[in-house]
């Protein structure tokens, strides 16, 4: 287990499209707008600019109708490999924290790996909350029985 | 009543490894604490300790009184912990999802300008 283990998530899945292209999604408000968030969720732009510094100042909202602050700001911007950004619910949000994308070839289509390390404990919390009310009442309970079995396989 | 910050909710309680290893053994059915210690190498006053952490925090219940009391797996409280990781790891997946689906939807339009041109 690395140092970090405990207050990071990793996510990665494997795109249909070259790189150039799912990076070029990534680089502009019309196509985030077309893909940001679970199904069902839409995203409104106040403000919007993809530089080292720049913001991304807009509204996700709910299949249920809840609006949802959001906040980001890039940090690094490496076309078409790597993207890190800020992500928090508005313009220095003590709760923010940091993601790294990074796009590899895979074949004809792309690899996105996106790393999330939290900084601390309570910033993690803050997260757990947020995002466990953004998906709430979209969580189907699998079996207590599965999860336990899940859950206890991981840590063997 | 003030309490010391290990005890506070299921992420800290499940960060022990012990802790977890009584939850896995609890998986078969409910042990006494005596039981537990044994097979986890522990003094029975450590396990019991474990044992009232997991308690308070809603991971494991009791049944019975003084020394036949038997714990028995409470997996609803391992809920949040579920909820947090199907929260936040579910944002992203859906979200991949749905930008798979624009990209290739994005790559076919332009290969159909490009032969329109």
């Amino acid at each position: 287990m690395s140092e970090t283990a405990d207050r990071e998530i990793m996510i990665s899945q494997v795109i249909d499209a070259p790189r150039e292209l799912v990076f070029e999604a990534f680089t502009d408000v019309r196509h985030l707008s077309r893909w940001w968030g679970p199904d069902g969720f839409t995203t409104t732009t106040r403000a919007f600019e993809f530089r080292v510094g720049g913001e991304w100042d807009f509204m996700m909202h709910g299949p249920d109708g809840t609006h949802y602050p959001e906040w980001i700001v890039w940090r690094e911007i490496t076309p078409p490999e790597r993207i890190v950004l800020l992500h928090g619910e508005f313009r220095d949000d003590p709760n923010a924290f940091d993601s790294a994308f990074t796009f590899t070839r895979v074949g004809d289509g792309t690899r996105i790996a996106m790393r999330t390390v939290f900084p601390t404990k309570e910033l993690r919390d803050q997260a757990v909350e947020r995002y466990r009310a953004i998906e709430s009442g979209r969580q189907t309970l699998r079996s207590l029985a599965d999860y336990v079995a899940e859950i206890s396989n991981t840590y063997r | 009543m003030a309490r010391a910050a290990t005890t506070s909710d299921a992420f800290n309680a499940i960060a022990e490894p012990q802790r977890r290893e009584i939850l896995i053994r609890l998986r078969s059915g409910e042990r006494a604490v005596g039981d537990l210690a044994l097979e986890l190498g522990m003094t029975q006053p450590q396990a019991s300790k474990h044992l009232r952490v997991l308690r308070e925090v809603g991971l494991v219940r009791v049944r019975g009184e003084g020394k036949l009391r038997l714990y028995d797996l409470d997996a609803s409280g391992l809920l949040p912990v579920r909820e947090w990781l199907g929260g936040f790891e579910r944002f992203w997946k859906e979200s991949f999802d749905r930008l798979d689906e624009y990209v290739r939807e994005l790559s076919r339009t332009r290969q159909e300008d490009e032969t329109h041109e």
